[in-house]
């Protein structure tokens, strides 16, 4: 039982590691550099907290 | 105050960069390992008489080594396996020279880079 | 508050998800520090005696009491990813910054791999069988966990929350069926531990331990990383931060009295299970089975959360150019720092592979001592720079400077500790910072745009 499951961890291991790959590759190619870098810090505080007393 | 217009960075360059970065993240966690640097000064004082006595254990404690599997004889290496802990004066003055210069490099650099961060975004205005 | 749920912010912008809650805070700082209770303190026993693991448990814990409330200011005032990074980045400056979110990435990997080897450890000692490896179930546990990480952090800190409850349930349970208001029936501690061998090695060996009495706390300070994702930091960091570090504190009582009561002090300190051979001890397979599945899902919340944190400091460095842009991409669906998680997976596995449990941990925890250094001497200058009343803190801590006087004398006792064990490999990590630090003032910087990188709304510090 515990040898089984060690091949299907294994098996497990892989197959998400090649989904990731394929979604990463995927979102690579489907949008612009531009766009996936476009996260700022800080952008949201100047809209919602106001550091002002 | 002028701008600071950052230089744009080939991708060789930041391939470079991150290779850089991993190589140094390997060889500093590898180097003290592979030089057996790693771990305390912790050796076994061998008696020659292997019973629950010797070894300073009570009767509740040899009951509980009993349960977990274990005999006199082979709790010995684990009961007398001791640190003996000594202050190598030298090794000590070097880490805490290597510390407090590092953390005194750490501000005095980072200061002297805030100040242009605090002028440029400041000064803008 | 304006805060958007909505798929797409700001236009064509892509940014992380603000969805968190309170809990998920506690989830995610408990979930990465409980694994602690079911391995690495009773190394303290090891280094000092169970007297000495006791000590530490209530010392180290006020020096996290310290961190947490330090923390919690600064947190619930500087609300982004990358927590102490961002902290250094607007307090004391960017080299300071790039150091700290390399401390944050090494002891949060670090810490991950030790959860990695510890699960497949605990499954190769429960199974038994011969031929097992543990590298399987470390495989399975990096992957599924950095599978998890990049689907989505909503998702990622609800299971964390979930195996993170359960695996301190057991510790209750089993502190509740040994029946701890009675000494002699279960629990024998005054035989167990007695006046001649509570220090065995005298006070020497206190202060030596305080090296893994870090580890009953070691990761509490991570809270701060969810700063992007959590709808209100301001309250929502400091609640979880404190609840999680009072739910610790119990649990480290607990866990030091019931482990000390049932294991002799030299046993205790080599063992890699102190909670399941406890639960074996009872003679109860039901407790057994609990502690043992227990101490699987502590490991597991633990190197879920480590991943979350590694990757979103290491996102952070990406999006100020310390390192290459291309690792701050958001994952225009999932809305995770997606590249970072990818690549800090190989690293992790690799380390796995390698390293074993007690030089993982060790690593761990000196990049966490370097990193409570820097905050005790950050929030001194924080309240120089912006004094009480200059700026809107979501959290004010009481008794300053007490806490940070505290933490930053601790912290050199602690240095102090490691030096007894590990000084060789204290130096090289440090002489490691260094030479990259000379790497990032003297070449990296020069990518980085000055005065972006201050992007609290927040007027100019005082003396600049």
């Amino acid at each position: 039982m515990w040898m089984a499951l060690s091949y299907a961890s294994w098996g497990i291991s892989i197959v998400l590691a090649l989904w990731m790959l394929y979604d990463w590759f995927k979102v690579d190619t489907t949008f612009s550099e531009e766009v996936l870098t476009s996260s700022r810090e800080g952008e949201l505080e100047a809209v919602s907290e106001k550091h002002r007393i | 105050m002028s701008r600071y217009t950052p230089p744009e960075q080939s991708k060789a360059g930041q391939i470079f960069d991150i290779v850089v970065v991993v190589v140094a993240i390997f060889v500093a966690l590898w180097l003290p390992l592979k030089m057996g640097l790693a771990g305390a000064a912790k050796s076994i004082d061998a008696l020659d008489a292997k019973t629950w006595e010797a070894l300073g254990q009570n009767p509740t404690m040899a009951s509980i080594w009993e349960k977990l599997g274990y005999t006199p004889e082979t709790a010995h290496d684990i009961i007398q396996n001791r640190f003996h802990y000594v202050i190598d004066w030298p090794t000590l003055i070097i880490m805490a020279a290597v510390l407090i210069g590092y953390f005194v490099f750490l501000f005095r650099a980072s200061d002297r880079e805030y100040r242009d961060v605090i002028n440029e975004k400041f000064d803008d205005k | 508050m304006t805060v958007t749920l909505e798929p797409a912010v700001h236009g064509d912008r892509v940014s992380l998800l603000r969805v968190l809650g309170p809990a998920h805070v506690w989830a995610l700082g408990v979930g990465i520090v409980l694994v602690g209770e079911f391995t690495g303190w009773n190394f303290a026993a090891d280094k000092g005696g169970a007297l000495a693991a006791l000590i530490v448990c209530w010392v180290v814990g006020l020096l996290y009491t310290s961190v947490a409330m330090i923390d919690s200011e600064v947190t619930s005032t500087v609300a982004a990813a990358g927590g102490q990074y961002a902290q250094a980045k607007h307090i004391v400056g960017p080299l300071m910054a790039f150091n700290v979110a390399l401390f944050l990435v090494f002891a949060y990997t670090m810490l991950e791999v030790s959860d990695a080897i510890l699960l497949g450890d605990t499954i190769v000692a429960k199974a038994g069988v011969e031929g097992l490896t543990h590298n399987s179930f470390i495989a399975a546990t990096i992957v599924v966990l950095a599978w998890l990480n990049y689907r989505g952090v909503l998702m990622t800190l609800n299971v964390n929350f979930v195996i993170t409850a359960i695996a301190y349930i057991s510790i209750v349970i089993l502190f509740f069926s040994v029946s701890p208001w009675t000494q002699g029936a279960v629990l024998k501690l005054n035989e167990l531990v007695t006046p001649g061998n509570a220090l065995p090695y005298g006070w020497i060996g206190v202060i030596a331990a305080f090296q893994f009495g870090i580890w009953y706390y070691l990761g509490i300070e991570g809270t701060t990383q969810a700063a992007e994702e959590v709808r209100s930091p301001a309250r929502s960091l400091p609640y979880g931060t404190m609840a999680g570090m009072i739910t610790l504190l119990i649990a480290a009582a607990m866990t030091w009295y019931v482990c000390a009561s049932m294991m002799p002090w030299e046993y205790l300190g080599i063992t890699y299970y102190p909670l399941w051979d406890a639960g074996k001890l009872t003679g109860s397979p039901l407790l057994e089975n609990l502690l043992f599945i227990a101490t699987l899902l502590a490991a597991l919340a633990s190197a879920n959360g480590c991943i979350n944190d590694a990757a979103r400091a290491w996102f952070s460095l990406g999006r100020d150019r310390y390192l290459p842009t291309w690792f701050s991409a958001v994952h225009p669906k999932y809305r995770t720092p997606y590249r970072s998680i990818l690549f800090l997976l190989p690293i992790a596995l690799a380390f796995a592979f390698i390293a074993d449990l007690n030089q993982a941990i060790t690593f761990s925890i000196l990049s966490g001592v370097l990193q409570y250094t820097f905050m005790s001497i950050n929030i001194v200058m924080f309240r120089k720079k912006w004094p009480l009343g200059s700026i809107r803190r979501g959290y004010t801590h009481p008794f300053h400077p007490l806490p940070a006087i505290v933490l930053f004398c601790l912290c050199v006792v602690t240095f102090f500790a490691i030096f007894l064990g590990f000084g060789s490999q204290l130096i090289a990590m440090v002489a490691f910072y260094f030479l990259i630090s000379l790497w990032f003032h003297f070449y990296r910087y020069r990518f980085v745009r000055r005065g972006d990188q201050f992007t609290m709304p927040w007027p100019k510090p005082q003396g600049y």
